[in-house]
């Protein structure tokens, strides 16, 4: 998967080590494309792999049985609801579940695939969930080019040179949950600043 | 099939010798540095290292291709071009989002134009990218149908494939060229003259600016590309060509003339690529060989090169 990803599509994986500095921690990413969670997942060690989950959209992949099976067979997901509805539980209580039980979580916090190359306003969950696990790390995540490789309604898939930005993991310093998401954005920014 | 040649290889003296004397260049060079380095730590050699390790790579994808069944070399090739042709695509700031399916019939158009340089059919492999392409593709942007700016579309991604897999096939196309009488080297040999004299020139014309270089000739597209430079590194490249003429079929006057027009459309195409990275807001594109920044660094004079020593090489020799 890394070396199709690599020779036929082009991603370049830039400081991908920092991944190898911690045991556990929550991967926090834009998110362009379906590719996204593919170029995260092969650039983790086959160890990694068995305890990472993507946190991925249950009314999205979870509509149906057989898209469902697919993406946890594949990707190990966890789907979680984006709308709240009744019986079902909070999606942020699954993730923290996961959490305690020593997992890694892959982060889209802009919620939906936006238009290629523009960044969405954060979702409140990230914040939730770093305050609430203050000694696990986070690692920004910014890809570049995916949404042209394979773009939201999109199926054909077209090759385009496309980066993978890793940064170092890091620990939250404030308790508010609003300041947490800014600076979590602002690590991803950063990151888009250094490749541009 | 057997992929290794060697029984045919190692008939072929004149092969082997170049192919010596490339890497006792190359291991002559890396030493060279490693010692000027540990003698003089302060020196400044991180580009020159840096260069010589990408020449360490273009030299062995080279040599690879020469040594191996020619269907790898083939393929390879045809990496090369779609490697080069995703890089131009992509730092490209007019391709529009409209243009992504279109996109794909230029990815198409690479194995095809390969597998007729394969065959070896000169005719048709002359007119498909220029003349084919050059209407298959507006067609297709037409019946996509999104009008704005279309006419950008519609000259750039054509250009976009001539500049990487047109150029880039002829070179593979030296392999499928029919056995001259009283020539040995074959494909081979031109294969090998024409890479080499490109990479020469390349680095002569580095080199002689690097020491001599005082006035600029376009400061506005490659501030480092100056008349010393240029004027040292076509001679330099033509006395370097009369001496490997015996991988060519040509004789000495030839050799030199031909050197020449290697050297300057060597120079050519460097700077139409240095146009094309600035105007896409980029020095380098791309981080796949080390020190150059990409792969269009590498193949930017190659991309003029092959083309003109090919045409000139068929029409006095395999018509």
């Amino acid at each position: 998967m890394r070396n199709f990803l690599r020779i036929i599509v082009g991603v370049k994986f830039i400081n991908k080590e920092s991944l190898k500095k911690e045991k556990q921690f929550i991967i926090v990413a834009n998110h362009n494309s379906h590719l996204d969670v593919m170029a995260i997942m092969s650039s983790l060690s086959f160890h990694q792999l068995k305890n990472t989950h993507p946190i991925a959209a249950g009314d999205y992949f979870g509509n149906s049985k057989v898209k469902s099976y697919i993406t946890r067979l594949f990707t190990n997901a966890i789907l979680i609801r984006r709308s709240k509805s009744n019986g079902t539980e909070n999606p942020i209580e699954t993730m923290n579940k996961a959490i305690q039980k020593g997992k890694s979580l892959i982060l889209f916090p802009e919620g939906s695939r936006g238009e290629p190359g523009k960044m969405q306003e954060f979702k409140k969950g990230i914040g939730i969930l770093l305050q609430m696990n203050p000694t696990i790390p986070f690692i920004p995540v910014y890809m570049k080019g995916m949404g042209k490789v394979l773009p939201k309604g999109e199926k054909l898939l077209v090759p385009f040179d496309t980066y993978v930005a890793f940064g170092e993991p890091i620990l939250i310093t404030s308790t508010d949950i609003s300041t947490i998401i800014i600076d979590v954005e602002k690590e991803i920014i950063n990151l888009e600043k250094k490749l541009a | 099939m057997n992929l290794f040649q060697s029984e045919i290889y190692l008939q072929n003296k004149e092969v082997i010798l170049i192919i010596t004397l490339i890497l006792g260049i190359l291991i002559f060079s890396t030493s060279l540095f490693f010692i000027w380095g540990k003698i003089k730590p302060t020196s400044n050699l991180v580009e020159l290292k840096m260069r010589t390790k990408s020449w360490w790579m273009m030299a062995s994808i080279f040599i690879f291709a020469t040594v191996v069944h020619p269907i790898v070399s083939f393929i390879a090739f045809g990496l090369l071009s779609f490697v080069s042709f995703r890089e131009i695509n992509s730092i490209s700031k007019n391709v529009r989002e409209e243009d992504r399916r279109v996109i794909i019939w230029c990815y198409i158009a690479i194995p095809i134009q390969y597998f007729l340089a394969y065959k070896g059919w000169f005719n048709i492999f002359v007119i498909f990218i220029p003349v084919i392409m050059y209407v298959w593709i507006p067609f297709m942007l037409v019946i996509k149908g999104a009008t704005e700016d279309i006419a950008r579309s519609m000259s750039i991604l054509p250009t976009q494939l001539m500049l990487t897999v047109f150029s880039i096939s002829h070179l593979a196309f030296l392999l499928s060229l029919p056995e001259l009488s009283g020539f040995n080297a074959g494909g081979r040999g031109l294969l090998l003259f024409i890479v080499f004299i490109t990479e020469i020139n390349d680095v002569f014309q580095f080199v002689w600016g690097k020491l001599f270089g005082r006035h600029k000739i376009i400061e506005k597209i490659s501030p480092n590309k100056t008349w010393e430079g240029f004027i040292g590194g076509i001679v330099t490249t033509a006395i370097i060509g009369y001496f490997l003429r015996f991988l060519t079929p040509m004789n000495g006057t030839e050799a030199i003339m031909v050197s020449l027009l290697i050297a300057f459309s060597g120079f050519v195409g460097d700077i139409i690529l240095s146009a094309i990275k600035r105007d896409a807001g980029l020095k380098d594109t791309g981080t796949a060989i080390p020190g150059h920044g990409g792969i269009l660094d590498r193949i930017d004079s190659l991309a003029l090169t092959a083309p003109a020593f090919f045409y000139v090489i068929y029409n006095l020799y395999y018509v």
